[in-house]
């Protein structure tokens, strides 16, 4: 059964780096994004390394938005989906896979790229690292959401707009949480807490949301 | 494959949006047998397909089936990873049922795609792709097939390839429901007909 999972991360893998706009275009969005605020605002370094933090979440937020809708389409086209949840795997645990796949596609890129825009605009190792971290543990929270709201509103036509006015108010106690965690370390305090709730709302995503997308795609598929 | 087994519906009935496809519908499948969907478009033969493969939840009635017989369904999509080679698509196949994959080149033999096997499923002909739809008939044993008018886009040569595999499912004591516009070469075989209302 692992070995199917692995085999079903391994395929869906391999279709999203085949598809330039479930990585590449988050990509280009958040490094071209990020360049615009020093130039909008203030190249000052002080004042970069005050609010940089906040946006690159933000950033992140948005770029999540991008390549999620296009999560399921491919499926229920060719009819995949029918097949998975017909297999002896339950079907949960495909789509499991599947958005571990996503989150590698769309969300690592992001998160490797973090500590290169964090030395550009002269933030401390301290903080990149803490950054990364953060992002790292709320990014697989974005998927997760993202995904479920996609999976509820299939069917619906222009989805485009709608589910950035469906998933960005849901995310933002992650926004809240990432952020906070990196205002505190660059404030000295402990960053315990919020890293911990943040950490908590991750796996409470990826051990409940999966069940609840399957079921959901499984009834989309029901007419 | 020889167990025994018994697979059928009772009082079923579908309705979409106020508009009833079908009711009241009793058969059952003893090993060996066929039943042949036939009617005209939009009279509910691949909802009844879907129905009894357990994708769509009937309105009325359900079907009986032993959740140990396992199914295969062919529907009007192939199910094909289209960016994924031939090969790959077939060790997801065989991966999903949990069967070994050795299977898979004489497979690819037997649906003549051997030269083909690397070649991504998207660049194939539509006939080639219902080929590898229909591959995990000979991939994987189960005793029920489900099949969407599944010669849909195939040549004579391998129209009679498949239906011979059906004759000698049947002759396995396996069961075969298949839906269909043509009427099929084929022995024990029922026919259902659906009306429009």
């Amino acid at each position: 059964m692992i070995k199917t999972i692995y085999f079903v991360f391994y395929t869906e893998l391999i279709l999203l780096l085949q598809r330039s706009q479930a990585w590449l275009y988050p990509l280009g969005f958040f490094a071209i994004v990020l360049v615009l605020f020093p130039l909008a605002l203030t190249p000052d370094p002080v004042m970069l390394k005050k609010i940089m933090p906040g946006c690159l979440w933000i950033v992140t937020l948005l770029a999540q938005l991008l390549s999620v809708e296009s999560t399921f389409t491919h499926e229920l086209e060719d009819g995949s989906i029918e097949q998975l949840i017909l297999s002896q795997i339950p079907f949960s645990l495909c789509i499991f896979a599947k958005l571990c796949a996503q989150w590698v596609a769309s969300a690592l890129p992001l998160i490797l790229l973090t500590p290169l825009v964090g030395l550009s605009f002269q933030l401390d190792i301290h903080t990149i690292g803490i950054l990364s971290l953060s992002l790292l543990i709320g990014t697989p929270l974005l998927t997760m959401l993202g995904s479920l709201i996609v999976a509820l509103s299939i069917g619906l036509e222009k989805q485009g707009m709608l589910l950035g006015l469906l998933i960005l108010p849901l995310t933002t106690p992650v926004l809240i949480f990432g952020v906070s965690i990196v205002q505190q370390a660059q404030a000295g305090i402990s960053i315990l807490g919020a890293l911990c709730f943040l950490a908590g709302l991750s796996v409470l995503s990826i051990t409940l949301l999966p069940w609840v997308i399957a079921s959901s795609l499984k009834l989309s598929c029901d007419s | 494959m020889s167990h025994f087994f018994t697979f059928g519906v009772r009082n079923l009935g579908y309705a979409r949006q106020q508009h009833v496809l079908f009711d009241s519908l009793c058969f059952s499948l003893q090993p060996g047998e066929m039943l042949c969907v036939h009617g005209a478009n939009g009279t509910g033969k691949s909802t009844l397909l879907r129905i009894l493969a357990g994708l769509t939840t009937p309105t009325n009635g359900h079907v009986e089936r032993d959740p140990a017989t396992s199914l295969h369904y062919v529907g009007h999509m192939n199910g094909l990873k289209l960016g994924l080679t031939v090969s790959e698509n077939l060790r997801l196949i065989a991966q999903l049922a949990q069967t070994p994959l050795t299977v898979c080149s004489d497979v690819l033999v037997k649906i003549k795609l051997d030269v083909y096997h690397d070649k991504i499923v998207k660049t194939l002909s539509a006939g080639q792709k219902r080929r590898i739809a229909l591959a995990k008939l000979l991939m994987i044993p189960r005793p029920i097939w489900i099949l969407d008018e599944p010669l849909t886009a195939l040549d004579k040569e391998s129209q009679d390839f498949f239906l011979d595999q059906i004759q000698m499912h049947l002759q396995n004591k396996g069961v075969v429901i298949i839906s269909t516009h043509q009427p099929l070469p084929l022995s024990s075989t029922s026919t259902l007909l659906l009306r429009r209302a």
